[in-house]
């Protein structure tokens, strides 16, 4: 069966990648009501639980092998 | 609201993984039970997930963020008192009746129960309850998007139904789930932001507390029953949401929200899915979790919106066409005002996602219930499975199109949709009756649960025609006025549920009760529960407990 973690880590990942990369580069893209840098902390944030997936995934197969 | 090239990609890559995971679980579907039951293999964590977001639909998640800037904070009585209670209890005492007796449905189960009528009436109304939830759904996802976006709305609501509709042709109930689980991981991801940044601004929730505290309610109401959920229920008249503590408890707390998840094959499919028992009954257990903080960021933000209209900051809440609020939007303009391009395809694509997992939640149970209660009941009863899982797939087509077509009739027919919703509610109310004594009392017979399913649902029926609330209802005189439509609702829910319990409590009674042998697996008593063992986050009852004092604090925090 599948492992749905793969999929999901691999969807933040992507999404996390793309949103810090905004964050980082394009800092000056903001929001009318926040001064916040939010794609970066957003980013940064969806990229971490997106490999938590990737690991956790990881682990388990190694296990199952 | 301008989207930018980064925001659309962001929608693409969501489209590509919810595709992918249907394409690559196709080959696993090789019997009907793979694809209507997922073959009884998923995972706890996934099946927990999934049962909470077959429910976080589009328009719950709209819905609740405008009912947060009409009513505040006493809208998360819908989870608080409302959806958890129901669901510890369907996972605690339920869940054994559902998985342990072999039901490939909840309408199946009531035919194990009772008899083939009871099942039949539970079965035609939520085939088409599912497909006119489903519809009502595209419906005001399309308007929105229409609205916000400028999007088209036959382009936007014909492209989610089709890839909804092909990840579920493929991959069945199981990519349902699947995606589910990742659509309930990416609302969670687009919409948390939107409350911290949107709750920051307004100064925290002391900040909003004081802000509103401040105002005056149309009606003249204090504006501190924005941030109380319980301290100005004592009497309907002391909050903007007209109903008393009585009402609020009973009506919506046990009746409706009993009858909803309890006995709704929408949820309850996603536990029977789950890969043993004791993984059926942890499954609402765990999903509790998460539904307790869903508040935060779906009812949170339309408060924080009221506060910062309030603030001058360049934030107003959305105006309709004639004149007075439009608090649907409110959760939209908040994201064009806080999200900037990136985020905020992030945002949208949540939304997206929300409508998605609700519309494929239905269109799997329609599917599954016409299937096995319909077709295989009154069609073609000994047919060899393999003719079950193409009809089983050629109904997930007709599914999404009927879908379709019921959102085309509420562009055209706005009332028809009120009128279906009404009429849905006068069949839903009296069923957790139904169910409690069915599982609970051997005695109950398969007469009495289907006189009293009737006469539940034509009291609940009688009861809107002879009161009246916000100039609705009352079409054959006027016994009671009641201060708002929800405080109407709740109390016909009070009247079908009784009056269905009466009727199901005398009948059986008077008519043959069915032999002990019968009901094995089926009633309480008659039934052996499986002992739990393992560590207490594997067992239901320690999960309940934790649950439970988490909801109080809660309840006791925003008192």
């Amino acid at each position: 069966m599948l492992d749905l973690r793969v999929p999901s880590g691999w969807f933040f990942t992507v999404l996390g990648l793309i949103l810090s990369g905004m964050g980082l580069f394009a800092p000056e893209t903001r929001a009318a009501l926040s001064d916040a840098n939010v794609n970066l902390y957003a980013g940064l944030a969806m990229l971490v639980f997106g490999l938590f997936m990737l690991f956790m995934a990881w682990r388990a197969s190694r296990r199952a092998a | 609201m301008k989207l930018a090239p980064v925001d659309y990609t962001i929608l693409a890559v969501y489209f590509a993984f919810v595709l992918g995971i249907g394409w690559t679980l196709r080959k696993k579907m090789s019997t009907s039970g793979d694809f209507l039951l997922s073959g009884r293999s998923v995972p706890v964590w996934i099946t927990s997930l999934a049962f909470i977001a077959a429910n976080l639909g589009a328009q719950e998640l709209v819905g609740m963020s405008a009912s947060g800037a009409k009513y505040g904070i006493m809208t998360a009585h819908f989870y608080w008192i409302g959806a958890i209670p129901a669901i510890l209890f369907v996972g605690i005492f339920m869940m054994p009746f559902y998985y342990g007796s072999k039901a490939r449905s909840v309408p199946e189960y009531l035919k194990m129960r009772y008899d083939e009528k009871t099942r039949t009436y539970n079965a035609f109304s939520f085939a088409v309850m599912t497909i006119f939830s489903s519809g009502i759904s595209m419906y005001a996802l399309g308007k929105l998007l229409q609205l916000v976006l400028g999007w088209d709305f036959n382009m936007s609501i014909l492209v989610s139904a089709a890839i909804v509709l092909v990840y579920t042709f493929l991959g069945g109930l199981t990519s349902a789930i699947y995606n589910e689980v990742l659509q309930f991981l990416l609302i969670v991801a687009g919409f948390s932001p939107l409350a911290i940044l949107a709750v920051a601004k307004a100064g925290g929730w002391q900040g909003i507390q004081a802000r509103l505290g401040a105002t005056t309610l149309a009606g003249g109401m204090s504006g501190k029953v924005m941030t109380h959920a319980w301290t100005y229920m004592g009497s309907p008249q002391s909050n903007p949401m007209g109903v008393e503590l009585f009402g609020m408890v009973a009506g919506l707390g046990f009746v409706l929200s009993f009858g909803y998840w309890c006995t709704n094959f929408l949820v309850i499919q996603r536990a029977m899915a789950a890969d043993s028992m004791n993984s059926a009954r942890r499954t609402p257990l765990i999903g509790a979790f998460p539904k307790m903080f869903i508040p935060f960021i779906v009812i949170v933000p339309g408060i924080a919106a009221v506060a910062l209209a309030k603030m001058g900051v360049g934030y107003s809440i959305p105006l309709g066409d004639n004149g007075a609020p439009n608090y649907n939007l409110v959760i939209t303009t908040l994201m064009a005002k806080f999200y900037p391009a990136g985020m905020l395809g992030v945002g949208l694509t949540g939304l997206v996602a929300s409508f998605m997992s609700g519309m494929a939640g239905n269109v799997t149970a329609f599917n599954t219930v016409w299937t096995y209660d319909i077709y295989q009941t009154y069609i073609r009863k000994n047919a060899p499975d393999r003719h079950y899982l193409n009809v089983g797939r050629a109904t997930t087509v007709v599914g999404v199109l009927l879908s379709i077509g019921a959102a085309y009739v509420a562009t055209r027919y706005d009332n028809i949709m009120d009128l279906l919703q009404l009429v849905f509610g006068f069949v839903n109310a009296p069923l957790f009756a139904t169910f409690l004594l069915g599982m609970f009392w051997k005695r109950g017979t398969g007469h009495a649960a289907f006189s009293g399913l009737v006469t539940g649902t034509v009291a609940a029926a009688l009861t809107w025609c002879l009161t009246v609330a916000e100039g609705k209802g009352g079409i054959l005189g006027v016994v009671h006025t009641f201060p708002s439509s929800m405080a109407q609702s709740f109390w016909i829910a009070l009247v079908a549920f009784t009056s269905c319990f009466l009727v199901t409590l005398v009948v059986s009674l008077a008519t043959k009760p069915r032999p002990a042998k019968d009901l094995e697996g089926l009633v309480y008593g008659l039934t052996k529960i499986p002992e739990d063992r393992g560590s207490w986050y594997q067992r239901p009852a320690p999960l309940a407990v934790i649950i439970i004092a988490i909801l109080l604090l809660l309840n006791i925090w925003f008192a």
